[in-house]
Formats: structure tokens, C-alpha cells, sequence
């Protein structure tokens, strides 16, 4: 029996799966590293308007007195959490049209783990993206709690998570469509205002505040800004209460997310959809 | 002595497939043309023991890419069983898809971007195979399908023929059981073609491996020189070697130049009159399609009084296509 003939155990197969797609993403990227530079300068560049709104709005009490690094928390979020949650979407089409779905699900491989090693990369790139905006508002002026850095990173590792089970379950329609739904961006766009990326959740309508209330975007932005500004501003959420809502919020959509990508799975197979665009 | 039940790798018994309209309440995500249930498989039933080649041929929608798919595990049949290596594709699909080397038609299916050497590297990590082991299977391979020295070269700068060779070396790469080939020679010319298929022949004396391809080309069947799997309308017409088709299915046309029209006229006459069928004549060559039974001798017999104005002899084929043209056309009316 030769070595390709050992059957993989679940850790292996998995473990194969993360670093075969990591790779091949890796070497993609390469091969075009213009793109990639453009690409990060294109997420740091929207910040420097901010840095000048924030000398006319900075002391205001809405914003926690620092109008800069309110600013620069709340799209260094949204940028990590649209990233996860679209990566999907964006990977499973792009195989989808590139034609190599097909040959991805005749590798002896789970199928669950596939669009979770083909997301890694978008997520990787939103967790670049997000230390970019970070660490390029610091050198504008943003002023960081460093005592509250490991909470951060606790809401920022449950906001991923959250934002990736939103998009397993966009996933799982993209699987029947086979073209991605715009009730994604809509939603993503709508999530970005309502969890108050630019301003303060206080200023918006009784109705907009309840429904920012259920979506896992308020409680990691301003969760977040709770544990990195001495003063996060007049709508502040508690660690606890944002670190209770996210794993709720995981613990649910995640389980939901991977259901409902089994049972699309499951549906498109016997439809035969799934080697076709 | 080969034990030839437990020598089948493919089994498929009395499939069918039938695609339902898409749900109304889907409709309204995505556009879809089927409204009526489509009956892609009608009870499908082979077998492919290990160092054979069978090859399905059909129209459009006979059903072979429908096949090739449940094989795979990207399908599920509505009612009969297909079984690759006594595993069945749905219940044991890891164990399938370890089983398959797997090579669509459509170059598409690699990473373009890639290398040679990255695309092989990807599918052998997935099929559980590392290290240096791996690369030496991978050198192996390339060197098979003599991509050895364009393993650096991305999927872009290689030609068509070189892709599909890249493709048949990454479904042999793991050394599978059974190789599903579904019409491999599609993009390519017909000169890359003919190299594909003797490389699978190569492959298949080497490795004693099963094969089974799907193929629109005839000629290239013909170059397999294997089993045929005539399939129609979700079944299979016919199973067997193409020589014994075209014995069976092709009536071989006698002609014969004579030196005036005149003469030829006389001879078609006394033809006819002795009661063969199928003649015609056109200026000084008549044509006479032999029928079960009739020999050359009984026809040059009839022929003695003009066999002196003969000019030429020649016995004429059909095309294979008219040939399952007319098998296709026979069997379904016959239903």
C-alpha cells in the first residue's frame, strides 16, 4: 500500500485542508503584489479625512472626548467583521466561476471544512487590514488603553467568529443560487451604521437603537472601544455584556451556519448543483 | 486466475436520475429553465473490472456526465446503486473520493495560476500525501505524462494538450483504483488527442487500473480499441467491443466501376432480377449493399456475363457515426 493510500484521520484531514488552501492563496497572492499594496492602502487612506473631522468634532462628550480613536476602533471593526463575513461568499463564487469546485469536492476531504480553509485568507487579510487601520490611526493620534488590549483581542477573536457564521449562512444560499445574494451587503451595510462605526449608537432612534441591540456588530465595536479608550463616549456597552452576547451569538449562528450548509450541501447534491454555474 | 465478481471496481445497477423542476419558492433566487421533471438516468446498468477501458459514448443528455457524477459523489441517484470499489459514492463518499482519479473535461478545473508543480502539490496534500514521498510520486507523474521539465511552468503558459496531460497526471497522482475521464480529449487537437489516448492505454497495461471515459470523438474510440458503452436516453444500448458492433450494425457496400454506363445498367438489371436488394447504379458504378448471407462469390457469380467490362473493385464502410446513428435510431423505435 503506497503512502497516498493511508487514510487521513479528521485532525489530518482538516489540518491538510487549512494549510493546502493557506498556500495556495499565499502563492496567488504573491504573483500579483501590486494589488495587495494597493489593496491595504485602500483601507488606510478613508482614515485620513477622519483625522481632520476629528479636529472639528474631537472633544465632543458623544465620542468620549477622542473622536479619532472612536473612529478608527469603529472601522477597524467593520473592516474585520465584512471580511469574515463576506469571505465566503467571495471565495465560493470566484471557485464556482473559475471552474474548480468541481475537482475541490472529489478531494477525500470534508466538505464542511473546504469553505472554512477557502475563508482563512479573507479573514487573515481582514486581521491585516484591521492592525493596519490600528496601528496607522495610532501614528494620526488615536490614544489606546494598552491594560485593555487581551478583552480586545477576546471580542475581536468572538466578533470573527461571529461575522464568519453570518457568512456561513450566506454561504449556504450562495450553494443554491450559485450567485451571491446582495441581502449580504445590504445587511452588511446596514450593521456598519446601526453598530455605530463612525458615531455614537446614543444618536440614533429609539427603533435603530433596538435593533443595533441584536446585531453581534454593536457589541464588538463597542465592546472594543469599551476595553481600549479611557472614555468609549455615551453608549457604552460592558466587557461582560459584550463578551455574553458574542458567545450567544456563536454558540447559535455557528451551530445554525454549519446545519444549513450540510443541508444546502446535502439539497444541491441531489439537485445537481453542485459542479454547475 | 483473475476472480472476475470481486475484480469489478464499478459496479452500476438499474440507475436512474431524475432531476425535479426547481422549487417555486427558489425561483425567485435564481432563473432556472427546468419546469418538468428531466429523466437524465433510465436504469443504467455496467461493470468495469480492474485493467479494462470502457468507454460511454452518446449524444448530448444520454446521461454520461449524470453517471460520471454519482460515481463521484456529486450526484445522488433517485433509485438503483453504483458502487466504486464496493463503496457506495454517497454513503462512503471520503472512501470513494480516495478511490477516483478524477479529470473533467474542462482544463478550468485547475488552479491556472499555479504551477505544475503547486496544482500536483495541492491535490496530493488533500489525498493525505506529504513530504518527500509525495514529491517523488509527483516527479513520477509529471515524468509519465512528460510535463517533467514544465513542472515551474503556471497553467496559463502551458497548451491545451499539456494541460490535459497536467490533468491526467494529478488523478493518477495518488494512485487510484479507478480513473473517471470524462471526455479528457475535449479541448485539445486532434494530434494531442490521439498522444492522450495512448497514454491512457500506456497507463491502463502499466497499472491495471479501471478506467472509464466519456468521449464525443469516435475515432478516438476507435484508437482505445476497448469496451463501449452506447448509452441513450439515460440507458445503455449496448455493451460490447466496437468490431462486434460493426459486425452486427454495419452491412459493408459492394462497388463496382464497369466500362460503359450501358454495361453497368445490364448488370444492375441481373441483379435485380436475381433478387438482390440494395442495388443501384450511378453512370458506370453500381453499388449493392450485401445483406446477411450474401457473399462476394454469389455476387460476381450473378456478374459472370459482364465480368470482362469490370474496371474496379472495392468494398465500401460506413461511417461508425451513421452506424450508431442507425443503432440508436433501430433500437428506440423498436421501444
Amino acid at each position: 500500500m503506497s503512502a497516498a493510500k493511508k487514510p487521513m484521520t479528521t485532525t489530518q484531514a482538516v489540518f491538510a485542508t487549512a494549510t493546502s488552501f493557506f498556500r495556495v492563496d499565499l502563492i496567488e497572492e504573491i504573483n500579483y503584489p501590486i494589488s495587495f499594496a494597493m489593496r491595504l492602502l485602500g483601507i488606510v487612506a478613508p482614515l485620513l479625512p477622519f483625522f481632520f473631522i476629528s479636529k472639528l468634532v474631537g472633544n465632543s462628550p458623544e465620542v468620549g472626548g477622542d473622536y479619532m480613536t472612536f473612529t478608527v476602533i469603529g472601522l477597524a471593526l467593520t473592516a474585520l467583521l465584512s471580511t469574515a463575513m463576506n469571505g465566503f461568499g467571495i471565495t465560493l463564487q470566484r471557485a464556482f466561476q473559475r471552474g474548480t469546485m468541481e475537482t475541490f469536492l472529489v478531494e477525500p476531504v470534508p466538505w464542511t471544512v473546504i469553505p472554512l480553509a477557502m475563508n482563512q485568507w479573507q479573514v487573515m487579510n481582514g486581521l491585516l487590514y484591521t492592525a493596519m487601520l490600528i496601528g496607522t490611526g495610532w501614528i494620526l493620534g488615536a490614544n489606546y488603553v494598552l491594560a485593555g488590549v487581551p478583552a480586545a483581542l477576546l471580542i475581536g477573536v468572538l466578533g470573527v467568529i461571529a461575522g464568519m457564521s453570518i457568512g456561513i449562512v450566506s454561504a449556504a444560499v450562495l450553494l443554491l443560487t450559485l450567485k451571491s445574494t446582495p441581502v449580504i451587503r445590504v445587511y452588511d451595510i446596514a450593521a456598519s451604521l446601526l453598530a455605530g462605526s463612525i458615531f455614537s449608537v446614543g444618536q440614533l432612534p429609539g427603533w435603530a437603537q433596538a435593533l443595533s441591540a441584536i446585531l453581534p456588530h454593536t457589541y464588538v465595536i463597542n465592546g472594543i472601544r469599551t476595553a481600549l479608550m479611557a472614555n468609549p463616549g455615551s453608549y457604552e456597552v460592558s466587557l461582560s455584556g459584550a463578551v455574553t452576547a458574542l458567545v450567544i451569538f456563536d454558540v447559535v449562528v455557528f451551530a445554525f451556519g454549519i446545519w444549513l450548509w450540510r443541508r444546502t450541501l446535502e439539497y444541491s447534491r441531489k439537485m445537481g448543483l453542485l459542479s454547475g454555474y | 486466475m483473475t476472480n472476475k465478481v470481486n475484480d469489478a471496481r464499478i459496479v452500476v445497477d438499474e440507475l436512474t436520475k431524475i432531476y425535479e423542476p426547481t422549487p417555486l419558492w427558489m425561483r425567485a433566487l435564481v432563473r432556472t429553465n427546468i419546469k418538468e421533471p428531466v429523466h437524465a438516468l433510465n436504469g443504467a446498468s455496467f461493470t468495469v473490472r480492474s485493467g479494462e477501458i470502457a468507454a460511454v459514448v452518446g449524444p448530448n443528455g444520454a446521461g454520461k456526465t449524470t453517471t460520471f457524477k454519482i460515481l463521484a459523489g456529486l450526484t445522488t441517484p433517485t433509485t438503483g446503486t453504483a458502487r466504486v470499489m464496493g463503496f457506495d459514492p454517497i454513503k462512503q463518499s471520503v472512501q470513494v473520493r480516495r478511490s477516483i482519479g478524477w479529470m473533467p473535461g474542462d482544463h478550468r478545473s485547475l488552479l491556472m495560476r499555479h504551477s505544475a508543480l503547486d496544482n500536483m502539490r495541492f491535490h496530493g496534500r488533500l489525498q493525505g500525501m506529504s513530504g518527500p514521498s509525495m514529491m517523488r510520486r509527483i516527479r513520477e507523474t509529471l515524468e509519465m505524462v512528460g510535463l517533467e521539465r514544465r513542472a515551474r511552468s503556471n497553467g496559463f503558459s502551458l497548451s491545451a494538450g499539456m494541460l490535459a496531460r497536467l490533468q491526467l497526471a494529478r488523478a493518477m497522482l495518488h494512485e487510484p483504483e479507478v480513473l473517471i475521464l470524462d471526455e479528457p480529449t475535449g479541448a485539445v487537437d486532434p494530434v494531442a488527442a490521439h498522444d492522450l489516448i495512448q497514454l491512457i492505454k500506456e497507463i491502463v497495461a502499466e497499472t491495471g487500473i479501471a478506467v472509464l471515459i466519456s468521449s464525443h470523438r469516435l475515432e478516438e474510440i476507435e484508437t482505445l480499441d476497448s469496451r463501449v458503452l452506447l448509452m441513450d436516453e439515460g440507458r445503455v444500448r449496448y455493451d460490447g467491443r466496437l468490431d462486434d458492433l460493426r459486425r452486427l450494425w454495419d452491412k459493408p457496400t459492394f462497388e463496382i466501376d464497369f466500362r460503359s454506363a450501358g454495361v453497368a445498367d445490364a448488370a444492375a438489371q441481373s441483379l435485380l432480377n436475381a433478387g438482390f436488394a440494395g442495388v443501384s447504379r450511378k453512370e458506370a458504378t453500381i453499388s449493392v449493399a450485401l445483406q446477411d448471407g450474401v457473399t462476394h462469390s454469389d455476387l460476381l457469380t450473378r456478374l459472370r456475363d459482364q465480368i470482362e467490362d469490370v474496371t474496379n473493385l472495392r468494398e465500401t464502410r460506413r461511417p461508425l457515426q451513421a452506424v450508431l446513428a442507425e443503432l440508436y435510431r433501430t433500437k428506440a423505435s423498436a421501444e
